[in-house]
């Protein structure tokens, strides 16, 4: 490994982790910025991470990073961000045959959620409920689905129990990522032919590659430059960019993070 | 229409449609017709559509950027994304369709221009004839990658024939006629039957070990060579059957056996056709009309014309592929020749075909063991050997070898017949 060689920190919430990582690796070192990737097994110690310096950058869920970015008083710099990170929403969705009129009609009724660290399952779910009327906490009966506690719902799995619970009729609605709602939708696994999305949240950001202030300038500059020319009608990279579920890399910033920076304050989840 | 309103192309209706149930097949289709970057404007009188189509449209690639409440609904904006679904040529226009033959047959030979099709790329996948290749990671390597190293030019009309000429040993072969032979004559027959399956174990194992090797953008030969592989299947079974049918065994033996290992050992295609189909099948062709005119029973006359048919295309082939492959260069002649005499090097040890598998022939074709039938069946199969041998020089002619090499070439050959 050589000196210049930067680290990354990620968090393998999936062993296609590994071969998304191993082909960027070669991709970034090809373009002058050699990036070798670390991984750990929860977003908590990938904070840890970038915090001690143990790595440069860290490949961060929003929630970490509202995390990482409250830890040092707002000194962070994002380099990067997917396309999909740049419009991410939360969809409500209920059974058909059990059409919702507004989410206020969900008092005293089941809520099923994702994983309690999960940013779209939800943190900002409540935060935007609120927002309509509903505080769900206090007005329904919450469904929680904690599984995968660290990863911040990056492994979908809370968000198929809560699929699963509304389309069983245990839970009322549910709520879960879009994009994954519609993967679910598109994979017809599990069956969601009976739900349907009764509202959806104002968009927000997601994931983001995130250094702390005092990180090179020119050499994040670079590192950006290197990640935005990642074109995905580069058949040697299309792959990995579909495992990661990206198309177009963009600079990003910090705007769509101030919903999640509220709710996280809200909820007492930033001490 | 003001400036600002999209093409009318660009609108979509979504009339009741929801996604799950055919939207996205239908925005699929409709934003093909929008430029990269264009705006489609969708309308659905759904709710839970407007609100679910972001999702939808950043999976697959799309953005929403804009909604606004219309009659009797919503309209939503989507802008195509600038990525390619496929990465890949765009299709060609529609262009002429392979022409069809009396009663609308669509023939193998017609579905691509006349000729030998091109070298083509050596690492591409199995992309069907007609197709654009998407780009991919996936890479192979062919061996058999060169039309000229295994075309033959009636290839499509052989793979046609094959395909048309298929036939079904558990039906067509009238079985019971082989339960009443006296013992004699059916061990005869047992032996006969037992030693075509062992010879056709090996025309299956050559073709078939060639076949992963073909390139696919050579269909015709992925499609011959499959033929070939599944006649000789049903040989092995036809002659299989034929041996258990009387309820008695033969011999597989030692001395077929080393012949047909050297059939194995080749790993040149050319060469191993010439061996193979000009050769030994060759060969076969005049076994088989022999045990057809001689046989006891009509089990065995039908399997053995059975199996004559199709190896009279696997001959075909063999002639055919050789006499372009001489053609297109005449030092493919002298490495044909080496191959025979590596083979026949081989084979020193064998010093004509088994004198087991000569006398069941005999006794096959006389029935009996009275001295006066067996003598005549016996010059049946000298006369046998020589018409095999002068079969052979012609067919080795008709590849393009010269008469004395054709003749030197037909001396070599295996004394095991295959």
């Amino acid at each position: 490994m050589s000196g210049a060689e930067l680290r990354l920190g990620a968090v393998s919430y999936h062993p296609r982790v590994v071969t998304v990582w191993e082909r960027f690796r070669t991709y970034l070192a090809d373009r002058g910025v050699p990036t070798d990737y670390i991984l750990y097994s929860n977003y908590e110690r990938l904070v840890e991470a970038v915090l001690d310096g143990s790595v440069d950058i860290g490949w961060n869920t929003n929630t970490a990073f509202v995390r990482l970015d409250h830890e040092v008083g707002g000194r962070t710099r994002i380099l990067g961000m997917r396309d999909v990170d740049l419009d991410w929403s939360t969809v409500l969705v209920t059974r058909k045959d059990r059409p919702l009129d507004g989410v206020r009609e969900l008092a005293g009724r089941v809520l099923a959620l994702g994983s309690r660290d999960s940013g779209h399952a939800a943190i900002l779910p409540l935060h935007y409920l609120a927002q309509e009327g509903l505080d769900a906490a206090a007005q329904c009966v919450l469904l929680r689905f904690d599984t995968d506690i660290g990863k911040h719902g990056d492994t979908g799995d809370s968000e198929l129990h809560v699929v699963r619970a509304v389309a069983e009729g245990k839970a009322d609605a549910g709520v879960l990522s879009a994009v994954y709602f519609s993967a679910f939708r598109a994979e017809g696994v599990p069956d969601v032919a009976a739900l349907e999305v009764s509202w959806r949240s104002p968009p927000y950001y997601h994931c983001n590659f995130t250094v702390l202030d005092s990180f090179d300038r020119e050499l994040g500059e670079r590192w950006s430059q290197a990640l935005l020319a990642m074109d995905y009608n580069d058949e040697s990279i299309r792959p990995a960019m579909d495992l990661e579920g990206v198309r177009t890399w963009h600079p990003g910033g910090e705007a769509g993070y101030e919903s999640l920076r509220s709710a996280m304050r809200e909820q007492g989840l930033l001490t | 229409m003001s400036d600002g309103d999209p093409p009318p192309d660009h609108r979509l209706d979504a009339e009741h449609l929801e996604l799950g149930s055919g939207l996205e097949v239908l925005l699929a289709a409709t934003l093909e017709r929008v430029p990269p970057g264009g705006v489609l404007e969708v309308r659905t009188p759904s709710r839970a559509v407007a609100l679910e189509l972001p999702g939808w449209a950043r999976l697959a690639g799309h953005e929403v950027v804009g909604e606004a409440p219309a009659a009797e609904g919503t309209v939503v904006q989507v802008r195509r994304g600038r990525t390619a679904r496929v990465l890949a040529a765009p299709l060609p226009e529609r262009g002429d369709p392979p022409p069809l033959r009396a009663g609308g047959e669509l023939h193998t030979a017609d579905w691509r221009g006349a000729g030998p099709p091109a070298p083509g790329d050596a690492g591409a996948g199995f992309a069907p004839l007609g197709a654009v290749p998407e780009a991919s990671a996936t890479s192979y390597r062919w061996r058999l990658s060169d039309p000229d190293e295994v075309w033959a030019d009636d290839v499509g009309e052989l793979v046609e024939q094959a395909s048309a000429q298929q036939w079904d040993a558990s039906r067509e072969v009238p079985w019971d006629a082989a339960r009443d032979l006296d013992e004699t004559t059916e061990r005869a027959v047992a032996q006969v039957m037992t030693f075509l399956a062992q010879n056709e174990y090996a025309a299956l194992y050559v073709p078939a070990r060639f076949l992963p090797e073909v390139n696919p953008q050579l269909p015709e030969l992925v499609l011959w060579l499959s033929s070939h592989v599944h006649d000789e299947a049903r040989h092995i079974e036809v002659f299989t059957k034929r041996a258990l049918a009387g309820g008695l065994r033969g011999y597989a033996l030692a001395s077929t056996e080393l012949s047909l290992s050297t059939l194995l050992d080749e790993h040149d295609f050319t060469n191993s056709s010439l061996l193979l189909n000009v050769l030994g099948e060759g060969t076969f062709l005049d076994l088989l009309r022999f045990i057809e005119l001689h046989a006891p029973d009509p089990a065995t006359a039908a399997a053995a014309r059975l199996a004559h048919r199709d190896e009279r295309r696997h001959v075909h082939f063999g002639v055919s592929h050789i006499r372009r492959a001489i053609d297109s260069n005449r030092d493919n002649e002298r490495v044909l020749v080496a191959a025979v005499e590596a083979r026949a090097a081989k084979l020193a040890s064998l010093s004509g075909l088994s004198p087991v598998v000569i006398e069941a022939l005999t006794v096959m074709a006389s029935r009996s063991l009275v001295p006066a039938e067996l003598s005549e069946a016996a010059a049946d199969v000298r006369s046998l050997m020589s018409t095999m041998q002068r079969n052979r020089v012609r067919r080795l002619i008709a590849c393009g070898f010269g008469k004395p090499t054709a003749r030197y070439l037909s001396d070599l050959h295996s004394p095991n017949l295959m």
